[in-house]
């Protein structure tokens, strides 16, 4: 069989942004790298399917980005994963979804991929569509936001996580792509050995433009820090006159203390 | 200007998020018409065209049915944007009709310009992002809670749609969520713990505060992943909406998915020691301390 | 009469050869009990402890002579040390009498054992051999009457005891019997130099002379049987120790206190990291079982064992000693158990007691490395994020990394970026740079070298986690790479000196980054700001307080600064009231070895009994010179109710407050 993960390398989000100078993007000075959170979760089910499967499976873990992304391809490489494809972009940031998504499925579309994994969404950008987009690309079987996930001859047994804490359980026949939600699994930490394995294994680069042909769909406008929410107080200083102040806010604008 | 808004039932039952839609559509200032692959008996009180499907044959969750059947409707209405909730089923729907007619797809929005652009969060609620689709068409999932719901009211005109083929995806069934024991929704006062508050040892003091003020203590996803407070205490879109009368979060730093579950509370205060963090958005109280210093603090004084 | 007596008296001189026979082969016996052990040994890993052989011996006579370590500890290591040279007193009087009868009277004609000589003689090892009797009863009564907590009783017990007790036992027997014979009888004046004697003897003076002969016979082959025993049982019991827990003295390492081995990275061939068998360990990790007497100080001192942790440092030398033996191939981890592995904090504590020289912290981070670096596996989740964090963020909170230089603004220092000309590098730390509680110990830090006249630069956001807490809960990996940046870094600003308030960071820095590279001096504020004072850089005005001082483990046992701090506060006005457990003796606050990123799960909180040891010596304040201890006061004032009664602060606190204008 043949597995694909899709990862992408995101800013920690802990990071202070700020807008490039194009004002579109985040500025990515002072920026903390690490892979995509959802990924994250999505390698290690593939890894725990390649496991499962034993001999014969291929699991490749793809990336687009400039040359940092690397790191992150490293990481997946060093979590279990066999192959690696670095889809080389020093403007992957400014592709839509649609793009992104279209570049994973020209990579895929003669590799005979039985299942794909991606994370349910990246944590920057957000859009939840990269994954969805791809499976319709290459006309596989999808299903999203999954925290439970079991394949049994060629069908996967997917549980989606639904609002309110509620699950669906559903079956996919391969080929098939899942998108992958915290819950899921843990991933584990890349042991020793496979770190250093993993340095030695070869990426495969391929210029992006080998692999692009759609035009965007989305434009964006501008990127920034979201305007303060008028009335909000902030209150800041000694805790005992926090403490009072907060008391007399609360006698009066609820009915709570009173 | 025309949406096609897709609403959502759940085990037979209209979600009331649908009338979310009808919300958007009303601040785009666009007609509507409406698709619901449901139940003929629980039809929302809406004024206009509703397309609808039976959930007994098509399946609540039947993305390549449901696909078809709002491929359908869109060749029937022509509408400028087909708008779901950013919800389990619209972003898992979404992207689908997007890329079957190729065409933009705008996720979460939770603004609408004057210029045509949508707003967007961005960097897990840090950021935001204008955008702008270059189709004729859009595609657009809206943030749960960011559009205010219309009234309800009027009779639709209903139109049954029907399909045959299973699609691909076979649907077992609901696991229900773990069993709650208490119920955050009734609430009227919430004091929530976050991952600010350090460790476990300190939920003790949060759920004090919640006992001084008589209400119930609230938890963020990342309190329950760490077994620190138990699932049902769970507040956001995983967890529980609520809407209390005060709402207290402490050590929260405001991830989407959390503001999303609370932000319809009539007075939030937040505490929390980044004066940057996400919930001073929509805190109107942003208390900038230590919470394990300010917390019992606090309850001493209100105990008093 | 001429002071003297009759060497094999009622034995024969027939007896020699055969005698001497039977004593060789008993030492054969030994040798040959220890040599079997050797393949034991020889299981472990190589590893030179042959060295700077002078410095080796000497260390080991004045700790086996000198008795130095055992007897730090009264309970049992009095008793010990009084017997020890009791007996060798008499050991050496043994040797003395066959010297005398076997070369000097058949060679020479020569009797050394007379006169006033053979008084001294007779008197010294009668005296020996009453406090050896005393003080194995004291042994004794302690074992198997007072018991003490933890202290375990085994089958060498008893052996080891009831022999060396028959042997002193049956020594004055033959003492007494052959006086009533022959001394009490004949030169009555002589018999008051064997005090020991005369008392057995006057029991035998109305026996019949052919009796006591007989008597004498027997209770001369039973000594002698009983010694020819205790050879032929020093390799099989706990007796042991008398060859073992001396070798140890010689084969203690050399390298500073907490050094630990570093993993060549670079080495592709190695493939197995850390220790899961025996066959992982070194052989003198394997030996160190041998040389244990399970005499529990280390146990007694155990901050996690306290706590009622599952971890007991002498149990793991013994699992490593017991698996040695029985199941060479069995799993290590398994057999001491994850929880015991992770609940340590590398206290030292143990280490530092020990009588028998063992190397218990290192051997716990052999086995943390298999489990982290093979195994990926973490004590909780909280530490896989902590770890996480470090590897993007640099510290373990995964605040933004751009943010770690934020709390210096406004103070007088320099970003080394921007100007690296510095009399010191303050290397900040993760807690001082990010927690809210401890940037006022960086700030005070800052306004007393402002204050003494010295320009600090900090590298900002360029500095990153040190790596210890991750090197001690055995991730080498990330703990190279966080430090080669490090190293990198202050190697490119040409640091010329480095000082640090944490001293996590500073024994990494100090000793740890040699391995890698970065030889600079690196000092504690504890020292620092005391040679500031010294030399009259930093003038205080003393203001009055009563004070009890927390050593940390990692400035305390592992640097041996325990008076600086102390005087620094004294000169600041304090007045001190030391807690039970102070100086090389201190008792950790529960953070070291990496369970500051770590949830306590288990047993207690050992900050708690801190705190409580503080709150007992009566004083309002606790103070230390660690962030990681003033973490985990500030935590342990908070649930242990000690609040309102305790306050902790740190010393560059009192310090920066009383500083002369």
């Amino acid at each position: 069989m043949k597995l694909l993960v899709c990862v992408k390398q995101v800013p920690d989000l802990e990071s202070r942004f700020k807008p490039d100078a194009a004002g579109v993007w985040y500025n990515e000075t002072d920026l903390a790298f690490r892979m995509n959170e959802y990924d994250e979760y999505a390698v290690e089910q593939a890894v725990q399917l390649r496991e499962k499967l034993g001999e014969g499976t291929e699991l490749t873990v793809l990336s687009i980005g400039p040359d940092r992304v690397v790191e992150t391809i490293k990481k997946a490489l060093a979590m279990g994963c066999d192959n690696a494809v670095h889809v080389q972009d020093v403007a992957a940031s400014g592709k839509d979804s649609w793009q992104i998504a279209s570049i994973i499925a020209a990579y895929a579309k003669d590799k005979c991929f039985d299942v794909i994994f991606t994370g349910m969404q990246s944590q920057d950008r957000g859009s939840a569509q990269v994954g969805v987009t791809i499976a319709e690309q290459l006309g596989f079987a999808c299903t999203t936001t999954i925290v439970g996930f079991d394949y049994d001859n060629g069908t996967i047994t997917a549980k989606r996580e639904l609002e309110g804490g509620i699950k669906g359980v559903v079956k996919l026949k391969i080929p098939a792509l899942v998108t992958c939600q915290l819950g899921l699994n843990i991933p584990r930490y890349p042991t020793l050995p496979n770190i250093m394995k993993a340095k030695r294994k070869e990426i495969v680069v391929i210029p992006v433009a080998d692999m692009l042909k759609e035009e965007a769909l989305v434009a964006t406008g501008s990127f920034h820090p979201p305007a303060k929410k008028g009335g909000g107080i902030v209150l800041e200083g000694d805790v005992a006159d926090l403490v009072e102040k907060v008391l007399a806010i609360l006698k009066d604008k609820t009915a709570v203390l009173r | 200007m025309k949406t096609l808004l897709i609403g959502e039932y759940r085990e037979g039952k209209l979600l009331e998020s649908t009338y979310e839609l009808s919300g958007f559509a009303e601040k785009l200032g666009a007609e509507t018409a409406m698709l619901l692959v449901g139940d003929e008996n629980s039809l929302p009180a809406y004024n206009g065209t509703l397309y609808l499907a039976d959930a007994v044959t098509c399946g609540e969750y039947n993305p390549d049915l449901h696909k078809k059947l709002i491929l359908e409707t869109v060749q029937q209405e022509n509408p400028d944007y087909i708008v779901f909730l950013h919800s389990s089923y619209g972003w898992d729907l979404a992207p689908r009709i997007a890329a079957s007619l190729k065409i933009a797809q705008i996720s979460e929005v939770i603004g609408i310009q004057d210029n045509g652009s949508f707003e967007v969060g961005a960097c897990n609620g840090k950021m935001r992002r204008t955008v702008k689709s270059a189709t004729s068409r859009t595609v657009v999932t809206i943030q749960a809670g960011a559009f205010t719901a219309a009234e309800p009211g009027g009779t639709p005109t209903v139109r049954k749609l029907t399909a045959d083929g299973g699609g691909r995806l076979e649907f077992i069934g609901y696991e229900p969520a773990e069993q709650k024991e208490i119920d955050l929704a009734k609430a009227e006062v919430i004091v929530s713990a976050g991952r600010g508050v350090g460790k476990k040892d300190n939920v003790p003091v949060i759920a004090a505060l919640a006992k001084a003020l008589g209400g119930e203590l609230g938890a963020s996803r990342p309190v329950v992943d760490a077994e620190w407070i138990a699932h049902d205490h769970q507040v956001g879109t995983t967890g529980q909406t609520v809407s209390p009368k005060l709402y207290v979060a402490c050590g929260i730093s405001g991830a989407i998915q959390h503001l999303a579950g609370m932000k319809k509370s009539d007075f939030i205060i937040a505490i929390n020691k980044d004066k940057d963090a996400p919930i001073g958005e929509i805190a109107d109280v942003l208390v900038v301390a230590d919470v394990m210093q300010f917390v019992p603090a606090l309850t001493a004084k209100i105990a008093r | 009469m001429e002071a003297t007596r009759q060497i094999y008296w009622n034995i024969g001189h027939g007896i020699v050869l055969p005698m001497y026979i039977l004593a060789f082969a008993a030492i054969g016996v030994m040798v040959w009990g220890f040599w079997q052990r050797v393949p034991v040994w020889r299981q472990g890993k190589a590893l030179d402890r042959f060295s700077r052989y002078n410095e080796r011996i000497k260390r080991m006579l004045l700790e086996v002579f000198g008795q130095t370590k055992i007897s730090r500890v009264t309970d049992g290591g009095l008793y010990h040390s009084i017997f020890f040279w009791s007996f060798l007193v008499l050991f050496a009087g043994t040797l003395l009498v066959m010297i005398q009868a076997d070369l000097l009277t058949p060679l020479f004609q020569f009797n050394l054992l007379s006169g006033q000589f053979y008084k001294v003689f007779s008197l010294l090892l009668d005296v020996a051999g009453i406090l050896s009797i005393i003080m194995l009863a004291g042994l004794f009564i302690r074992r198997f009457v007072i018991k003490p907590k933890g202290l375990e009783i085994v089958r060498d017990d008893y052996i080891v005891l009831q022999l060396l007790c028959a042997i002193l036992v049956t020594g004055f027997l033959i003492e007494g019997v052959r006086m009533a014979a022959t001394e009490l009888q004949q030169n009555p004046a002589l018999a008051i130099f064997s005090p020991g004697g005369l008392l057995v003897g006057q029991l035998f003076t109305s026996v019949p002379t052919a009796t006591l002969l007989t008597v004498h016979t027997i209770l001369w082959w039973s000594h002698f049987a009983l010694v020819l025993g205790f050879f032929c049982a020093i390799p099989y019991t706990k007796l042991r120790h008398i060859f073992t827990t001396s070798a140890n003295a010689f084969l203690a390492p050399f390298e500073p206190k907490g050094s630990i081995a570093t993993i060549n990275m670079e080495d592709e061939t190695i493939e197995q990291f850390g220790a899961v068998t025996i066959q992982d360990l070194t052989w003198k990790d394997i030996f160190d079982a041998d040389a244990c007497t399970s005499c529990k100080r280390c146990q007694d001192r155990c901050p996690a064992y306290a706590t009622d942790k599952p971890l007991s440092p002498m149990n793991i030398v013994k699992q490593i000693g017991e698996l040695a033996v029985g199941n060479p191939a069995g799993n290590l981890i398994e057999t001491v158990s994850q929880d015991a592995l992770w609940s340590c904090t590398t206290c030292r504590a143990c280490q530092e007691i020990c009588p028998a020289n063992i190397e218990h912290v290192n051997k716990i981070i052999e086995m943390r490395r298999n489990l982290t670096l093979m195994e990926g596996a973490f004590p909780g989740d909280e530490v896989r994020t902590a770890v996480s964090n470090i590897e993007v963020n640099g510290n373990p909170f995964g605040l933004a990394y751009a943010a770690r230089g934020d709390w210096a603004e406004g103070l007088q220092l320099s970003l080394m970026e921007q100007d690296a000309e510095v009399d010191i590098l303050y290397f900040v730390g993760c807690y001082a740079s990010f927690d809210k509680r401890n940037q006022a110990i960086a700030r005070n830090f800052i306004k007393i070298c402002t204050a003494a006249g010295v320009k600090v630069g900090i590298l900002g956001k360029e500095e990153k986690c040190c790596g210890e807490p991750v090197r001690k809960l055995g991730n080498e990996y990330l703990y190279q790479m966080t430090a080669a940046e490090n190293i990198e870094l202050m190697k490119a600003y040409n640091v010329k000196k480095i000082v640090t308030t944490c001293p996590h960071c500073f024994n990494t820095l100090a000793r740890d980054y040699k391995d890698l590279g970065l030889d600079v001096p690196v000092e504690h504020y504890s020292t620092y700001i005391n040679t500031l004072m010294d030399t009259n850089r930093l003038k205080l005005t003393p203001e009055p307080f009563s004070f009890t001082y927390h050593d940390s483990c990692y400035i305390g046992r592992y640097m041996d600064i325990i008076g600086q701090p102390r005087n620094i506060l004294m000169q600041a006005g304090g007045s001190i009231t030391e807690m039970d457990k102070n100086g090389y003796d201190s008792f950790c606050c529960g953070a070291g070895g990496g369970r500051i990123i770590a949830e306590e799960k288990l047993g207690s909180k050992i900050s708690e009994a801190r705190i409580k040891m503080a709150v007992d010596t009566g004083t309002p304040l606790l103070i230390s010179n660690c962030p990681f201890c003033l973490t985990m006061f500030e935590d342990g004032i908070k649930t242990g109710g000690a609040e309102g009664e305790l306050q902790v602060r740190d010393l560059a606190e009192i310090v920066a407050e009383r500083i002369a204008a």
